[in-house]
């Protein structure tokens, strides 16, 4: 049974967990005994707002935000078939606006704090063999909470919040075909219960890439569909950001090189396509991954 | 075979569910909301800000709860109507006194849907503030007070958007009260009027233009504080501090004062032309060409006439415009 993807197969647990890409899980399982730490940055920027029904250039109040996150990751396979991998990430949000604004609404530009845990299982149930290809079928199944007392509750001023403090309780399913030249497709599809007046969400995302021995690639296209919620300055919106319907495309591509030991760097880059009651933000990552 | 397997269709599924993300939802029937419109469109900058300085974007999302329509009709200052008060930006709001700013986007506002065609000129509407606007027709345009209404009917989930060229400004007090709110920063948080309220209780004129039951309505020219440091600068009597009017005789004061003031109800710019018009004091003064909205206004003695620097503010009992020179009988 020849493996497709060799070190370059731990950054694809550790690479998917990035905040870049749409989905806590990747279609890779670590092995037995196998783990992977990774320390992480990405940078995300947005002046436009996707509203319903039209669009605003110019972020209300703050103009332009940026969003700065520093990320620690693990994984670890308890068995071939069983993984577990944890995410905690400090988020710093900024805004743009005047000191005479905000002064005058009593607002601050950055709202920073540690954000949510996110605690996931992976079981992979399946394998079959489709020739000299493999198809993996995984089962995830994870939990995030806030672990920070970051604010979501402050009016416009949490336009800045760093998260929405919803508790979720998360399932997916993930369906993976390896190929022997080191091409992979995975699909996978999940959905997401959330309290705290956060709508449940539907989420999928479908990634093709390149495992390879030298060097790592995918392309990712996902989406979140928001099952109810308000939308921002429409009827039902009481300034409470949490309770929006945030539905949205975004696609993206990574990229991992090892260096040395159990050591290598990603990149990645992603960009909101559509949706609504989300900043159509730009965004770079940027991941050192220790794999043994 | 493994076409069958039930864990291929969680495959499937995934592609389905991918199939399901990327299609949207159809928000192409949705209309905006008053504070979408003002939020989304960039002629709207400006009231999009004083929207959300005077706390009232959330109010403006939401459906009319004080009206069975559920409707709001507001007359929407552009841009470039705020810009006439030296407000571009955020940041030039925050000349505005809070409560200020907050009464006067009310007084943009009413209750119900008054669609276009249903304005009817000499009719008034009460605004959500308390003061009413009066409707004024002129050489084909139709005026709410002194601004003239550019576009009508922009439809809103929650009512009806018409743009008007001017900010409409209304103190919901009388002339002297209202002058008295200037001078104490309640309207801007720099005081103005200061001079004006001293030389009106100098002359002791100030019981002439308090409202009572049955007084007359008067349109008033008030100048700046910089308007009387230029006189006193013009007389070469230095006038820096309001209390320097009293150096002036009392009589004099009183007779320059009485040139501001006109016993014809209140007039807005809308209803006012080039020419004369009788003041309290006795000796007419000038109007100008009704250009762009205002008029100059020049006394009998002045050399250089004044202009409008806020036109059209109305009080309980009348219309005060602001104005940058002192007129001289």
């Amino acid at each position: 049974m020849k493996k497709v993807c060799f070190f370059s197969t731990i950054a694809c647990v550790v690479l998917s967990f990035s905040v870049q890409a749409q989905s806590p899980l990747s279609g890779f399982m670590n092995g037995k005994g196998k783990g992977t730490f990774a320390v992480s940055h990405s940078f995300e920027r947005y002046d436009e707002v996707l509203l319903v029904p039209n669009d605003a250039k110019g972020v209300p109040v703050f103009e332009e935000v940026t969003i700065n996150s520093s990320s620690l990751y693990a994984s670890y396979g308890l068995s071939d078939r069983f993984d577990v991998v944890l995410g905690l990430p400090y988020i710093k949000t900024e805004g743009n606006a005047s000191q005479t604004v905000l002064n005058e609404l009593g607002y601050e530009n950055e709202r920073s704090g540690v954000q949510d845990l996110s605690m996931f299982v992976k079981y992979n149930p399946l394998s079959l063999e489709l020739g000299e290809s493999r198809l993996h079928f995984i089962v995830g199944a994870g939990l995030k909470t806030p672990l920070g007392d970051y604010k979501v509750d402050e009016g416009l001023q949490s336009i800045l919040a760093i998260g929405n403090r919803a508790t979720s309780f998360n399932g997916l399913a993930i369906a993976q075909l390896q190929t022997s030249s080191g091409v992979f497709l995975t699909t996978q599809a999940g959905y997401s219960l959330r309290n705290n007046e956060v709508p449940n969400a539907l989420m999928g995302e479908i990634k093709v890439g390149y495992a390879g021995s030298r060097f790592y690639a995918d392309v990712w296209y996902a989406g979140q569909v928001s099952d109810g919620g308000v939308n921002i300055l429409a009827e039902g919106f009481v300034g409470f950001f949490p309770a929006t319907d945030v539905t949205y495309n975004r696609a993206g591509l990574n990229v991992y090189v090892p260096i040395v030991g159990g050591f290598g760097v990603s990149g990645g880059v992603s960009q909101y396509l559509s949706g609504r009651n989300i900043g159509k933000s730009t965004g770079f990552s940027g991941s050192l991954v220790y794999s043994f | 075979m493994f076409l069958n397997h039930k864990f291929l269709s969680l495959a499937l599924y995934a592609v389905l569910f991918f199939g399901i993300t990327s299609c949207n939802k159809d928000d192409d029937s949705t209309i905006p909301t008053i504070a979408s419109i003002a939020v989304t469109n960039s002629d709207f900058s400006t009231l999009e800000a004083a929207a959300v300085q005077g706390g009232v974007a959330v109010i403006l999302s939401n459906p009319n709860a004080g009206d069975p329509s559920g409707d709001y009709t507001v007359f929407a200052p552009n841009n470039a109507a705020f810009a006439r008060l030296g407000l571009n930006t955020g940041d030039d709001l925050a000349v505005l006194n809070d409560a200020f700013l907050t009464s006067t986007l009310l007084y943009h506002v009413s209750n119900g849907n008054l669609e276009g065609e249903s304005i009817v000129a000499g009719s008034t509407s009460a605004s959500a503030l308390g003061p009413d606007r009066r409707f004024i027709q002129r050489d084909g345009d139709t005026y709410i007070n002194g601004s003239k209404i550019l576009a009508t009917d922009v439809k809103a989930e929650n009512g009806t958007v018409h743009v008007i060229d001017k900010v409409l400004l209304a103190t919901g007090a009388d002339i002297v009260q209202s002058a008295l709110a200037l001078k104490d920063a309640k309207v801007f948080v720099v005081p103005e009027l200061s001079f004006l309220v001293e030389a009106l209780i100098y002359a002791d004129l100030v019981g002439a233009l308090v409202a009572a039951p049955g007084s007359p309505s008067f349109t008033v020219f008030a100048p700046t504080d910089a308007a009387f440091k230029q006189l006193g600068v013009d007389l070469g009597v230095a006038l820096e501090v309001p209390a320097d009017i009293r150096k002036l005789p009392k009589e004099t004061i009183a007779a320059v004062l009485l040139n501001h003031v006109v016993a014809d109800g209140g007039k807005f710019t809308s209803e006012m032309s080039d020419n004369t018009v009788m003041p309290l004091g006795g000796t007419a003064l000038t109007l100008g060409a009704f250009t762009n909205g205002v008029l100059s206004v020049k006394g009998k003695t002045n050399a250089i006439v004044a202009n409008m620097v806020i036109p059209d503010v109305q009080t309980t009992n009348g219309i005060v415009h602001v104005i940058d020179r002192v007129l001289l009988p």
